[in-house]
Parts: C-alpha cells; sequence; structure tokens
C-alpha cells in the first residue's frame, strides 16, 4: 500500500481544493462584450498553476525512497498526540474567536491567557499559578485601555 | 526635494511623531531581541496600534520598529548565543565567543555602533537610488509591471532554502487567496454562498495567521522538541565606549564594504537580511589580514553582520517605494501598512506622495539615532528581556494578533480568517511549504490582476508581453531565476550525495 508521505498529503490536499474551486469558478459571471476576457481569468491560471505543480510534487514523492509506515490512521494519531500542545492552543484560539463576541474583550480574553498559560506553563506550583493570573490580570485591561482611549478602538 | 523633505522632517520632527519613532525602536529591539519573535512579528503586532494614526504618524512609528528590530538581535545572539532574528546569525560567531571571554558590552556596543552606522549609510543609497528608479520606471506599462511582479515573485519562490517548487506553489496559493470576493468588474468569485467572503480577505489578518501564528506555534513545538528556555545569564553588562570607539576606528573600510552590501542585497527581492549577513560576514573574512580569528570573537566580524543586517532596512525600502515590489518580509509587510494607509508604493508615491517619502527617510535616520541612544542606555534591560520565555510571550502575542486583526473592521470574522490562515500555514510549514512567497502573493496579487488586465484590454495579444523589450527582459530574468534554482538544487543534493555520510 502507498505509505502518505507529507509531500504526498500537501499535493493530494490541494488537488482536491483546485478540484473543489475549478467547479465554484464555473458560477464567476461570463465576460461580456467589450472585456477580452472574463473575471475567471486570472484564478484560473492560478488553479492550473498549482494544479501542475502538485501533480510534478506527487510524482516526484512517488520516485523518493520512503520508509515504511504505520497505518494511515495510526499515523494521523500519532501525528496529533506528538503535537497535542499545539492543537489544544489552536482550539483555545478557536473557542476565543466564538466566545469573544458573547463574552466580550475582557472575559473572554483573560479566560484565552489564563487558559493558554495553564497550557504551556503548567499547573503544579503557586509561582506559576500567579505569574498566569498576574499577566493576565494586567496585560488584559492595559490593551484595552490603550484601544480604547488611547486610539479609539472599541473592543466587544 | 528640499521642499517636500523640509516638510517631512517638520512632521516627523513634532514631539508626539518622534516619541512614536522612539516607541518603535524600543519595541522594535524588545522584538529583536527575543529569540523566536522577528522583526517581521514585531512589525504585525504594532500595526493595529497604526490604524488611527494619520500616514505619517502610522509609518514613522513602523519605521520605528523596523529600525529597531533589525539591530536588536544582536542583544540575544552576544548574551544567549542565539540570534534574535535570522538576520543576526552571523552576529553569534563572534559576538557570543567575545561575551564568553567576559567582554559582552563590548561586543554589544560594537554591534549597536555598527548598525547605526549600516542604517545611516543604506538611507543615503535610499535617498539617491529611490528616485532614480522610481523616474526611471514612470514609463513602465502594464505589460512591464506585470512582468516585473512575476520576476519578484519567482526570484523569491527560488530562493526558498532548495524549496522551488513548493516556493512557487506558496506564491500562486497567495495570488489565490486574493481572487476571494468581489473583482474589478464587480463580479463575485468563490463566495461558496457565505455572505462573510463576498468582500474577500483582509491582507493583515492573512498575513498575521499565515506568518505570526504559524511561527508562534513552531516556536513552542521547537521549545518542547529541544528543551530550551530560560538560560541563565548574567546580564550585568557595561559598555566600554572609548575601547568601541578605538575598535570602530580601525574598521572604516569594513563598515562600508558590509553597509553596501547590506543596502545592495536589501534592494533584490527575496533577499533581505539573512543573506546579506552571510555575503557580508563571508566578503569580510576575505579581505581581512587575519581571517584566522574570524569566529573567535573578532570586532570585525560582528561590524561585517551587524553592518549589513541594518543596511538591509534602507536597501530594502528602495523597490518598495520606487517599483511597489517588497525586498523581503518584514518589507511586504510595510507594503501592506502603507496600502492600509491608502498609499500605493510605487513610481507615483514619489509624485503623489513626496511628503511621505521624505518622512520615510526622516524616521529612518531619527530611528538610527534613536536606535543607538536605547541600546547603549538600556542594554541591561533589553538582556533581561531576551529571557522571556516562549511560554509567555505566545499566549500574550496571540492575543495581540487576535486584538488586532479584529481593530482593523471591528468585525469578529477577521479573527477567524487569522484563525483559519493559522491553520493553513501552520500546515503548511510542516508540509516544508516556505511561507514567504505566499505573503508576497497575497501582497501583489490584486495589482498583478489589475496591471495584466490593463494589458490584456489594450491589447488581448499575450505575444505583446514578449514583444516589449523591457517585459521580455523581466519574464527571461523569471525563467532564468527559475532554472537557476533548479541548478543550484541539483548541485546541493549532488554534493549531499557524495558526502560520505558519518
Amino acid at each position: 500500500m502507498l505509505t502518505l508521505t507529507k509531500d504526498r498529503a500537501l499535493a493530494l490536499a490541494l488537488l482536491l481544493i483546485v478540484a473543489v474551486m475549478w467547479v465554484e469558478s464555473g458560477t464567476i459571471r461570463p465576460p461580456t462584450s467589450w472585456q477580452p476576457y472574463g473575471s475567471a481569468l486570472f484564478p484560473r491560471i492560478l488553479l492550473i498553476t498549482i494544479a501542475l505543480l502538485s501533480i510534478i510534487i506527487l510524482l516526484r514523492s512517488l520516485f523518493t525512497k520512503v520508509t515504511p509506515q504505520p497505518s494511515l490512521g495510526r499515523a494521523i494519531t500519532e501525528w496529533f498526540l506528538r503535537r497535542k500542545t499545539i492543537v489544544a492552543l489552536f482550539f483555545l484560539f478557536g473557542l476565543y474567536a466564538a466566545l469573544l463576541p458573547v463574552l466580550g474583550y475582557i472575559v473572554a480574553t483573560m479566560s484565552f491567557l489564563i487558559a493558554s498559560f495553564a497550557l504551556l506553563l503548567g499547573i503544579d506550583t503557586k509561582r506559576k499559578w500567579a505569574i498566569n493570573l498576574g499577566i493576565s490580570c494586567i496585560f488584559v485591561p492595559l490593551v484595552f485601555v490603550i484601544f480604547r482611549f488611547g486610539l479609539n478602538v472599541w473592543l466587544p | 526635494m528640499s521642499d517636500f523633505f523640509l516638510q517631512a522632517l517638520t512632521e516627523v520632527g513634532s514631539p508626539a511623531v518622534m516619541g512614536l519613532i522612539i516607541l518603535g525602536v524600543l519595541f522594535g529591539i524588545v522584538g529583536g531581541s527575543i529569540p523566536g519573535f522577528t522583526v517581521t512579528m514585531a512589525i504585525l503586532v504594532v500595526f493595529p496600534f497604526t490604524f488611527a494614526m494619520d500616514p505619517v504618524s502610522g509609518v514613522s512609528l513602523m519605521v520605528g520598529v523596523f529600525v529597531g528590530g533589525y539591530s536588536g538581535g544582536i542583544v540575544s545572539g552576544v548574551m544567549l548565543g542565539i540570534p534574535g532574528t535570522p538576520s543576526s546569525i552571523t552576529t553569534v560567531y563572534d559576538g557570543y565567543p567575545m561575551a564568553q571571554r567576559g567582554e559582552p558590552g563590548r561586543a554589544l556596543g560594537i554591534g549597536v555602533m555598527a548598525s547605526f552606522l549600516g542604517t545611516l549609510i543604506s538611507v543615503a543609497v535610499l535617498v539617491f537610488f529611490g528616485p532614480l528608479i522610481a523616474s526611471f520606471s514612470m514609463n513602465f506599462r502594464p505589460w512591464e509591471i506585470t512582468a516585473l511582479i512575476v520576476f519578484a515573485l519567482t526570484l523569491v519562490a527560488g530562493l526558498s532554502n532548495g524549496a522551488l517548487l513548493k516556493g512557487l506553489l506558496a506564491a500562486a496559493i497567495g495570488l489565490l487567496i486574493t481572487t476571494v470576493g468581489y473583482d474589478r468588474n464587480s463580479n463575485l468569485r468563490f463566495d461558496f454562498d457565505l455572505p462573510a467572503l463576498s468582500s474577500g480577505f483582509e491582507m493583515l489578518p492573512v498575513m498575521i495567521g499565515v506568518f505570526a501564528f504559524s511561527q508562534l506555534l513552531g516556536n513552542i513545538e521547537k521549545m518542547r522538541d529541544e528543551g530550551t528556555n530560560g538560560k541563565s545569564v548574567d546580564t550585568n553588562v557595561t559598555i566600554p565606549y572609548r575601547l568601541i570607539m578605538k575598535d570602530m576606528a580601525g574598521q572604516k573600510l569594513n563598515t562600508l564594504r558590509s553597509s553596501l552590501i547590506g543596502s545592495l542585497i536589501g534592494a533584490l527581492p527575496g533577499t533581505g537580511g539573512t543573506v546579506a549577513n552571510f555575503v557580508s560576514y563571508d566578503q569580510a573574512k576575505k579581505f581581512s589580514r587575519r581571517p584566522e580569528e574570524f569566529g573567535k570573537g573578532t570586532p570585525s566580524g560582528i561590524v561585517a553582520s551587524e553592518a549589513s543586517n541594518s543596511a538591509v532596512a534602507g536597501g530594502a525600502f528602495v523597490p518598495t517605494l520606487a517599483l511597489g515590489i517588497p525586498g523581503d518580509l518584514p518589507m511586504a509587510i510595510m507594503m501592506g501598512v502603507l496600502i492600509l494607509h491608502g498609499i500605493t508604493p510605487g513610481p507615483m508615491m514619489f509624485e503623489q506622495n513626496p511628503v511621505l517619502v521624505g518622512a520615510i527617510y526622516a524616521s529612518l535616520l531619527i530611528g538610527a539615532i534613536a536606535m543607538v541612544l536605547c541600546n547603549l542606555l538600556l542594554v541591561r534591560w533589553f538582556a533581561k528581556i531576551s529571557l522571556i520565555p516562549q511560554q509567555i510571550l505566545v499566549p500574550v502575542v496571540l492575543m495581540l494578533c487576535a486584538i488586532g486583526a479584529y481593530a482593523l473592521n471591528n468585525n469578529v470574522f477577521d479573527i477567524w480568517v487569522l484563525f483559519i490562515f493559522g491553520v493553513i500555514g501552520y500546515l503548511l510549514w510542516k508540509a516544508g511549504v516556505p511561507l514567504t512567497p505566499l505573503i508576497l502573493g497575497v501582497v501583489l496579487g490584486n495589482n498583478l490582476e489589475r496591471q495584466l488586465f490593463r494589458a490584456l484590454e489594450l491589447d488581448p495579444n499575450w505575444l505583446t508581453f514578449l514583444t516589449r523589450p523591457l517585459s521580455a527582459l523581466f519574464l527571461a530574468l523569471a525563467v532564468a531565476s527559475v532554472v537557476f534554482s533548479l541548478y543550484q538544487d541539483r548541485k546541493v543534493k549532488r554534493l549531499q550525495q557524495a558526502t560520505p555520510s558519518p
């Protein structure tokens, strides 16, 4: 069975995206009588370029020796497990973006910082908690004051 | 010329703008001194604070960050042996050994003085060559501009560390991102029936997401893998001023040569501080009477490295201002700053916004002076700041990035754009795709499409791109840069195969 390498995954993912976008480019309004080329021309040139480059990367990867790897499912699980901190940080940021309009800047940002520091610094000592809460409680209101009163930008 | 420069000096010389430049320099040095927090990221974090400012204030603040950032790498390079920015790698070669033998103040002082002189010389290059190139490029028509942008993109992609295919792929992805939303003919593209996509993606959240987000998470990953952070070093630094003056007096030629190399390389699209750093270090070693001292803590090595990487600042402004083609990644972001302030860099900028061009010159000069004073007076504090652990830095910067993206239009959708492009940027980075061509594609995409269509509307024949001498030359250079990169890749691979593994 074919092993899924970085290059192969990249090429296949891009080819899939190109296919979806090519179909979508069919909905772009065709050129009018005075236009030599329509609005779909430029993105289609780029889609063809991306597809060609992806195919070259895919073909090249087929001629490169790769060490056999575990099954696809296990490989993906291992990838996520090795990067669980990164995945968790992405999740926290996504949650922050979702909760920002609901909870408002102060509560949402403070929660995000406290949770992120807890994730990265750890929660096993009082000193770490002091750093966590200290920085969160200083930075969040400080940024609010700078944006609201210094730059006249309203935060949610 | 003198009128607009005087007017610019009056504006930049006001206490408020001077204060902003000094703040920018301070933040730039802090950003440059923290390993993993590059000049580019410092610019991205400060960028949102310029939204409410007038163009001169906003650009002056950003120029301050730019000047400070390029010099800031020296602190962590000398104190920790870790280059604060990729453009100060060779500073470590001599700065760290000098600090190790008990002279950190001397190493920092030499580096700061070399940075100062490098910036001054590069400003002279910018003042002299900027208008010349701009007036020459006034004759460029859409065919030439299209071909020039294609050349810049292939050059940047080709210089992406032996990943030409992926570099080209990244540039194409960057260009494709700019096609989402309404185009110049008010036709909707790639909205997938989502109203939020109809106005396309804002440049800033995309740039922050692709670059800052992925790099910050990359730092976390690196820190976890290598277990590096929070080195214990003595930050009690004293600057021996007399000794530094004596050292610098013996480095006149080296300073001038390295600064000119930095300015020249900075002016080439796609190269930037890292390339300048290595080339000038190599040249300084070749010209030196005592090349055996390089790498062991010689002042010549520090001067070559710091003068060249700081000179990149002025040099990189030449193509950005004169042609609208950014020289490197920080410049691409700077170009984004100008565009968001309603200014289009390019030959017309010298005619339409001469005061702003003068303000950039003046900010660079004032920034260079502020950089020397800040570095020499506050070096102990910067040394302490360079020890901030990534665990504390990353969440704070992520929060600032999110608020910056939101503040652009007071729209939460921009935070989602940042997040989604953060994920995309991280995955692409993990797949070995260089991100600089992607960002350059995002910055240049709209202009490329506009110029291409103007050319085709004037003459629908594609062959016109090859029959006009200058556009044909730029396209030939684009092909040559791709061929050269392929040749270089093969050469490196052959060398790797020929070298027996240990």
